[in-house]
């Protein structure tokens, strides 16, 4: 027992520490845990057993497993042809091709959906006035097509993560040990990315199962326990029938989620060289690179045409029959939802501090190596990630509706909704940040008589900016794009931009729907831009000494 | 307390894992000494200076600064400071927030603050370069930076973790010799950890020579040199010829006697009994070589020479007896010739002074 009480014995000289140390175990309880919970144990155990007994469950958990199965293999599949294209150096148009691809990263959850309406539909841009088709876009086969586009960039980054790592000198050693070209490719490339493809496959089947935007806007009658849940609360104001639909959900997102976490995480092959000098690939064969180029093409005109068709779409005077472009859809999007947007924007703002401030304060702690709990906290700081967003909606509904704490119908309850929900990218980042700072770093402050606190403010938090600011465009940006979350938390008093498209397009506005997107996707893009210009001028990048 | 030692180690031992990092030190260091503990990589001197900086804690045993015990206080309250190995400057601090880093924590004034920055950068030579950010430095300022700011605490003792091991070997010498300057100008106490016996025999005034945990000598570097405890210690520090046998005399006009048959007159022997296996330590640059043409001279021993390490200063041969022995000899490169004065397969003769070596029993 000399272990735990020297631990104790250092963490009491360090109150700070153990005061940070409750105050984020404290709030992951009470915002991740808790809302979890409520949901799980709101329905009784009689509605749990009744499940078998309702077709319309059975039908709905059919199809998302379905969808899930589908989606996630064209996803996965496009994810890792597009990431080994642009991992090749001598792949034509490289630059583009990865620019792309990180674009539907920062588009509103259901804007693929919804440009595919526009240009695929039976009103379609591209099926009806340029081929005269009549097409029938909304159901299963729509949303595949959605779901594909939408979560192949996922798969992308994940995989060209791990191929980013490889080194070029283990494809030369295999050339040189006699492999052809193309035998490099498929007998060392291909099993080095191995882990990363399963683990982009379980990141896409997550956000599948998940996604609630596209399925409201393209699957029509075909039922999903996402959209269920809401349909529950929406239509019939069944609350149980709404906690039971997620609570079947997250059957499946907590096996992928672990599987990812504890079992494929593990698995990533390093690639072991000496000093890290970086040589050049060698050349990709022409037949595949050209081969390569052409599926990058279609699948980047795949992306292309979503931009496209929101933007024609906000411009042109009647969709499908008078296609002359008018400003009227922008007056009309912007007057109905210019306070909303407004109103995003604080939200995003706002949560998107509180996520990056609890992620990197949370990083810190679970990096000491003897507090107790910290792998508890690590647990609950990622958990998010496992967690639907009709879920977390759900639960913050139930959780937060009445004593002890009362936050439904005030702007807070969609702030901590979706500050919780956004954390654990943030945190991984943090914790990737802190890894990569050399341990004496921190002995050095310490020896130089720096609490644990000050280790923090004066050392990390310098040294984590760029975590930090990673965090915050990304928690900006999803909570300014939510609309899975805030489609069970928001009032009339603080609507948002991403609700008031979706009654847009429900009520056939697409004009003004379209151009209310193009604004909600312009500002990210705009953040962005902004936010790289200032950490290029402002930051320097973090080298060792 | 003029008696009192100012660093105290008692029974020190550290387990890392199943690992015995440190293994029973003990350990006295006076005020003002420059200590150098010294020993191959993972012999435990890193994990012992790391002790002293608090960064771990002994599983068994005592660390005392000036008598009183310091194994609860935590590294930031601690009156040590340390020199990192990679030196562990702060990116995002310039130069001068390096240095000033530690004042800070004190909570300081500003204007004292400044005030002694200013002075360390000038001792350490630093002037000018307060606003430079640590990426932006030399290999040789680094290093000063990261002294300096261990320095600047005014602590009681100072932790040095192989402070030379990053820079080459030019710059290394000469900063050898500043930091013993250093040293002696300020009286601190230096506790420096190396795994390089010259720069170990070279700085410091008493050296603590480790392996496996344990600490085998301690002693100032001229009788770890001259008079190791042990083979390994012999070994390590310096090239050594040994030579096994069993004790024929002990005491003060000692002999032995190896395996073959051959007898070695030794000076004094303060090790070793009659009868027992001993080892005779033997610096080959105690060892006279000469070419000879005719018979053995009188208590030198003959062979021929089979390898020749060419080292510019000296040259080490190996030569195998005829008695059977290969033995070690240096000798110094005294003219500038083409031609080497001892060549490979010449007959040479070697000699020693009685008291040249030392008998070892362990």
């Amino acid at each position: 027992m000399a272990v735990w009480t020297r631990t104790r014995g250092r963490m009491m000289a360090d109150p700070g520490l153990v005061v940070a140390f409750a105050a984020v175990g404290a709030l992951l309880v009470l915002f991740v845990l808790y809302p979890a919970v409520r949901v799980l144990i709101y329905p009784r155990l009689a509605d749990y057993l009744a499940i078998p007994d309702n077709p319309r469950w059975l039908q709905a958990a059919r199809n998302s497993l379905l969808m899930m199965v589908l989606s996630t293999l064209t996803a996965t599949a496009v994810g890792f042809l597009y990431a080994f294209a642009i991992s090749r150096r001598d792949m034509p148009l490289r630059r583009l091709f990865q620019t792309l691809s990180v674009l539907p990263l920062f588009a509103p959850p259901f804007m693929v959906a919804f440009s595919y309406i526009l240009m695929f539909g039976r009103q379609g841009l591209i099926t009806k006035a340029l081929f005269g088709l009549d097409v029938n876009i909304f159901g299963w086969q729509g949303l595949w097509l959605v779901q594909t586009v939408a979560f192949f960039p996922f798969a992308a980054l994940v995989i060209g993560a791990v191929l980013e790592q490889i080194s070029p000198t283990v494809e030369y050693a295999a050339l040189n040990l006699g492999a052809t070209e193309g035998g490099v490719i498929r007998t060392v490339l291909f099993p080095l990315a191995r882990p990363g493809v399963a683990a982009a496959a379980l990141v896409v089947a997550i956000s599948v199962l998940a996604d609630f935007g596209n399925a409201v806007v393209i699957a029509g009658g075909f039922p999903l326990l996402a959209t269920e849940a809401w349909f529950r609360i929406e239509g019939l104001a069944d609350l149980k029938g709404a906690a039971v639909a997620v609570a079947l959900l997250i059957v499946p997102t907590m096996i992928l989620f672990l599987l990812e976490r504890y079992w494929v995480g593990q698995r990533t092959y390093t690639v072991l060289t000496g000093k890290g000098t970086r040589i050049e690939q060698p050349p990709t064969p022409p037949l595949i690179r050209w081969l390569l180029f052409g599926g990058c093409v279609v699948v980047s005109a795949f992306v292309v045409i979503v931009y496209v068709g929101v933007l024609t779409g906000s411009v042109a005077t009647v969709w499908g029959y008078k296609w002359t472009p008018t400003l009227a859809h922008w007056r009309l999007g912007l007057a109905q939802g210019g306070p909303q947007l407004i109103t995003s924007l604080k939200i995003g703002a706002l949560s998107a501090l509180l996520t990056s401030a609890v992620a990197v304060l949370a990083a810190f702690i679970t990096s000491r190596p003897t507090l107790p709990l910290r792998n508890a906290i690590d647990f609950l700081a990622v958990l998010p990630a496992a967690l639907p967003g009709v879920f977390i909606g759900v639960g913050y509904l139930l959780a937060f509706n009445g004593p002890p704490i009362i936050l439904s119908g005030t702007v807070w309850i969609l702030i901590l909704a979706l500050s919780f929900w956004h954390i654990p990218l943030g945190y991984q980042a943090a914790r990737a940040q802190l890894k990569q700072i050399d341990r004496s770093i921190e002995e050095a402050a310490q020896n130089l008589g720096a609490t644990g606190m000050r280790v923090l403010w004066d050392v990390y938090l310098p040294l984590l900016g760029p975590a930090f600011m990673a965090s915050f465009i990304n928690a900006f940006i999803r909570a300014v794009t939510n609309l899975s979350i805030v489609v069970f938390l928001i009032t009339p008093r603080t609507l948002v931009a991403t609700y008031s498209i979706l009654a847009m397009i429900g009520g056939g506005f697409w004009g003004a729907a379209a151009a209310l997107t193009t604004a909600l996707l312009a500002i990210p893009l705009l953040g962005v831009g902004a936010a790289r210009l200032v950490l290029r001028v402002g930051l320097r990048p973090i080298g060792a000494t | 307390m003029p008696d009192q030692p100012h660093v105290r180690l008692i029974e020190v031992t550290k387990r890392l894992g199943t690992h015995l990092a440190v293994d029973g030190v003990s350990l006295d260091v006076a005020e003002g000494t420059f200590m150098t503990l010294l020993g191959p990589s993972g012999c435990g001197k890193t994990t012992l200076l790391r002790m002293l900086a608090g960064f771990e804690a002994p599983d068994e045993g005592r660390i005392l600064l000036d008598g009183a015990d310091i194994a609860a206080m935590p590294a930031h309250r601690r009156p040590v400071n340390m020199m990192f190995q990679s030196y562990a400057l702060f990116p995002h601090l310039d130069v001068a927030g390096n240095i000033a880093f530690g004042l800070k924590q004190e909570g300081l004034p500003k204007a004292d603050i400044a005030e002694r920055v200013a002075d360390i950068m000038t001792l350490l030579q630093l002037d000018g370069l307060g606003e430079r950010r640590p990426d932006r430095l030399s290999g040789g300022q680094r290093q000063r930076v990261a002294l300096a700011r261990s320095l600047v605490k005014r602590p009681r003792v100072l932790l040095l973790d192989e402070p030379l091991a990053a820079l080459d070997r030019k710059l290394r010498e000469e900063t050898q010799f500043e930091l013993m300057d250093l040293q002696a100008r300020l009286g601190l106490t230096f506790v420096i950890v190396t795994h390089d016996q010259e720069e170990a025999m070279k700085v410091a005034d008493r050296i603590g020579v480790m392996n496996q945990g344990r600490l085998v000598q301690v002693a100032p570097p001229e009788d770890i040199y001259e008079r190791p405890v042990s083979r390994w210690v012999a070994d390590f520090i310096g090239d050594v010829n040994l030579i096994e046998g069993r004790m024929i005399v002990a005491g003060a006009a000692a002999a032995i006697e190896t395996a073959g048959g051959i007898r070695f007159r030794v000076g004094a022997a303060d090790q070793g009994k009659a009868g027992e296996t001993v080892w005779i330590a033997l610096r080959p640059e105690k060892i006279a070589i000469a070419v000879v043409a005719g018979d053995q001279p009188a208590g030198a021993y003959c062979g021929e020479v089979v390898e020749i390490g060419y080292r510019g200063g000296t040259s080490l041969y190996k030569v195998r007896l005829d008695n059977g022995l290969v033995m070690k000899a240096a000798a110094a490169n005294t003219r500038r010739s083409p031609a080497q004065p001892i060549g490979w397969n010449d007959r040479v003769a070697l000699s020693w002074a009685p008291d040249a070596g030392v008998v070892l029993t362990q």
